[in-house]
């Protein structure tokens, strides 16, 4: 039997043997996520449908037989196609790294007698599925809700499937394709060299974002085919992601012929790429990952250089233990550049977004937008903050692995040892976004009572989403797993992602429903309003409190039970 | 069997293994000590073909591990200090994995598998999830697992961790046999030097990265006139500069 099917076959019998095992697990709990996910699937199709509707009504009648609100909508998939296709290889580039140089099941498999690549095959499977499970999961409300809207036809739901596979293997190809090259050629290279290229692709992909936004100048009378032309500009034939939301319109509006050429664009560029994809393991591959397990033996740290010399310095004033575990986790932190990049890429979008505001639109001058503009926002920073959380909050109790009895045997109770990764991560998640939503605040000239409101929210939701990653993190533990990856994608980490996500839009549709109704003039006093933004301030307040505090003591209570 | 030429590994400008030449007959039992960060992890991991060296060739049954390292993995077993194993996987469907893996012939796989289990004394937790095992089952299934594809060299790093005296006896033991009766190879590294006396036809003593001793245990004692024991002679050529006593 081919070597790829082996593996294949043993990570099927794993998937059987881990799916089994949910016999054993409590049944309140499994009721808890299966109930949990699948309120969230139909939330997610509520909201992707009652938004969609908003865009066919904002979109209005064009001239004669043109509905604009449908064209926005059909290039609303474009767009998403576009983002989902940059995320995806993007995502694939920090999983390979994981899955095909830093798991201990590579020296197992690279001892026996595998090619690089088929080797390279075998891994590339789990690295797929890991990076492109979430998009099955999300993406399908939203293109259900896509086919309601714009009445597409049955065989749309079929090309849904079709599409998927050959859709997320060609970023999956180039994201493996780049932490290939990057291992292979990163390590040799200079610092200057580094930090120059570093620092153009930096700025180049900023520079980019910044134009496609200031380009979109929208003014009123010109509102829809401005935002149009806007999304026509991010599009390109020469992307799978432009191929597959025109064979998805073809196939939904009936025109199977041209459908199955997109496909047939889709899938033969596919097998392609995946045949590149595995001759490029078989010519790099060996070479960077020896050259990687040599590097390992040739790190120096000393205390006092480097990036983190500061460290002791700033963090003088906090007390012993807090400070080692303080120290622990930012050295940690900062040594894993797939951790960090992320935060700083997705906040440096944010940033730029935000800071040019006013030279994209003049909705900001009308106070009905501003302050949708102002919430959505909120929402946006909140939902990074979601998804960073999840990511890299959630498993940090779990990737203290084996090791976890180094913190049981020490003088330090796991009390103190939950509240200094919660206030690690707030502090963390506030730098950034307690400054984005004064900087939103700011280029909205938002009045003081909003400005106030939108960064008391943004505060709170950092404690409460950092409150739920720690107490979920300590709740549904992974000890046995390295792979940040694989301890996110398991139940506690879908359960924390769902809380987080529902707890991110109750926060922001609350905020919305106070001050929208204040703009609409559905407040007949003064006072009424007084009273509901009281209301929601508090609601807002104790939401925040009961989500850091009860899955914190939850996960308190585990972690004292369990035995190391 | 085993055939290293000038093989020499730098980290950067830290040289782990200086030009080691070795040459291991078919049916030696080769031990290889060392104090820890002496170099004996990364010849290993040069042997096996997950480190590329610096310069300098490995062979394994005339193969190069570098040039054709699919058909040199194919004689070789490893056995690392702490196996890595499919924690979800039972340990008949870890030894059906690796028939897999080397691509052992289904009637092959068939007969040996079994007597494998037996031999090792797992057969009866055969069916259970690895995650289940001592340490002590766990090394074993390792040992199961290796010679599932009927090995021509076996290297084994320090494969004591974990194992209880009778199974520190029946391992030593079945190598011992394989060598004398199948023509086995083996290349052992391991901090035991009571176990290593006792078993190996030939031994090798590296520090710093460079090959101090190489010959039998009877060659070692003649060199250094010491009819003791080895663990004399391998602490004098080991020891540092400070530990050296003022004369």
């Amino acid at each position: 039997m081919n070597q790829v099917w082996t593996v294949i076959l043993m990570k099927a019998r794993i998937a059987g043997h881990q799916i089994a095992s949910v016999r054993h697990q409590s049944k309140l709990k499994v009721g808890v996520l299966t109930f949990a996910a699948l309120a969230l699937w139909f939330a997610a199709l509520f909201l992707f449908d009652t938004g969609f509707g908003w865009l066919i009504y904002f979109g209005g009648q064009g001239g004669g037989e043109f509905v604009f609100g449908k064209a926005l909508l059909r290039q609303s998939l474009n767009i998403f196609a576009l983002s989902i296709f940059v995320l995806l290889v993007f995502s694939n580039t920090l999983v390979a790294f994981s899955t095909l140089y830093r798991s201990k099941e590579v020296v197992y498999l690279l001892q026996g007698p595998i090619s690089y690549t088929d080797f390279f095959y075998a891994r590339f499977i789990e690295s797929v599925s890991f990076s492109s499970w979430s998009l099955a999961y999300l993406g399908s409300p939203m293109m259900v809700a896509y086919a309601w809207n714009t009445q597409a036809n049955a065989v749309f739901y079929v090309a849904i499937v079709f599409f998927f596979l050959p859709f997320v293997v060609i970023p999956a190809c180039l994201g493996s394709a780049i932490t290939m090259l990057l291992v292979r050629f990163f390590p040799r290279m200079n610092t200057l060299t580094i930090a120059v290229m570093g620092a153009v692709a930096v700025l180049s992909f900023f520079a980019y974002i910044r134009t496609v936004i200031r380009e979109a100048r929208f003014s009123e009378s010109t509102t829809m085919p401005a935002i149009l032309q806007a999304m026509d500009r991010t599009q390109s034939p020469f992307l799978p992601s432009h191929w597959a939301a025109q064979g998805l319109r073809m196939a939904g509006d009936g025109n199977y012929t041209e459908a199955l050429f997109w496909f047939g664009m889709l899938l033969s560029t596919a097998l392609f790429v995946v045949f590149l994809a595995g001759r490029l393991a078989d010519l790099i591959f060996y070479s960077g990952w020896s050259y990687l397990m040599g590097q390992d033996k040739q790190r120096i740290k000393p205390m006092d250089k480097g990036a983190l010399a500061w460290l002791d310095r700033v963090l003088s004033p906090v007390r012993e233990p807090y400070r080692a575990l303080f120290h622990k986790d930012i050295k940690l932190f900062w040594r894993d550049p797939t951790q960090w990049s992320q935060f700083a890429i997705f906040f440096g979008i944010m940033a730029i977004y935000i800071a040019n505001i006013r030279n994209t639109t003049r909705l900001y001058e009308n106070e009905f937008w501003r302050g949708w503009i102002a919430c959505l926002n909120v929402g946006a920073v909140t939902l990074i903050v979601a998804t960073l959380t999840s990511r890299f909050v959630f498993p940090l109790i779990s990737l203290e692995g084996r090791r976890i009895w180094i913190l049981g045997l020490a003088p330090l109770t796991f009390r103190q040892l939950i509240w200094q990764k919660f206030w690690l991560s707030v502090s963390l998640t506030s730098a950034f976004t307690v400054g984005l939503a004064l900087l939103s605040g700011y280029m909205l000239a938002l009045q003081p009572l909003h400005y106030g409101l939108t960064v008391y929210s943004v505060l709170v939701a950092n404690m409460g989403l950092s409150g739920m990653a720690v107490g979920f993190g300590a709740l549904y533990p992974t000890f046995t797993e390295d792979n940040p990856a694989r301890i996110v994608s398991g139940m506690g980490g879908t359960l924390n992602l769902l809380s987080s996500v529902a707890f991110v839009i109750f926060l922001v549709a609350l905020q919305v429903l106070v001050l929208q109704w204040k703009v609409l003039g559905l407040f007949h006093t003064e006072q009424q309003f007084q009273w509901a933004l009281a209301a929601a301030v508090v609601t807002i307040t104790a939401l925040g409190v009961l989500c850091t505090w009860l899955p914190m003591r939850l996960g308190l209570r585990n972690l004292n039970q369990m035995e190391l | 069997m085993i055939q290293t030429t000038q093989l020499t590994k730098h980290f950067g400008e830290k040289i782990a293994v200086s030009p080691l030449d070795l040459n291991i007959e078919s049916g030696t039992f080769f031990c290889f000590l060392g104090p820890n960060g002496a170099g004996k992890t990364t010849t290993i991991k040069m042997m096996t073909g997950l480190l590329r060296p610096s310069s300098g060739t490995v062979c394994v049954g005339g193969i190069d591990v570098q040039k054709d390292p699919v058909g040199a993995k194919q004689l070789m077993g490893y056995v690392p200090d702490h196996p890595f194993l499919y924690d979800k996987l039972t340990g008949r469907e870890f030894m059906r994995f690796v028939a897999g893996l080397y691509q052992v012939p289904e009637d092959y796989y068939q007969t040996h598998c079994e007597e494998l289990l037996e031999m090792f004394e797992i057969a009866h937790v055969g069916d259970q999830l690895v995650e289940d095992y001592s340490h002590g089952m766990r090394q074993k299934l390792s040992f199961a697992s290796c010679f599932l594809h009927d090995p021509k060299v076996v290297i084994v790093d320090e494969p004591w961790v974990g194992l209880d005296p009778k199974n520190i006896r029946f391992v030593k033991d079945f190598l011992k046999e394989k060598t004398r009766t199948e023509g086995l190879t083996v290349f052992m590294s391991t901090h035991t030097l009571s176990i290593a006396e006792e078993v190996a036809d030939k031994i090798g003593i590296i520090n710093h990265g460079k090959l101090l001793q190489l010959g039998s245990v009877e060659e070692i004692k003649a060199l250094h006139e010491r009819p003791g024991s080895l663990e004399d002679i391998f602490l004098t050529l080991t020891r540092t500069d400070e530990e050296v006593p003022a004369q």
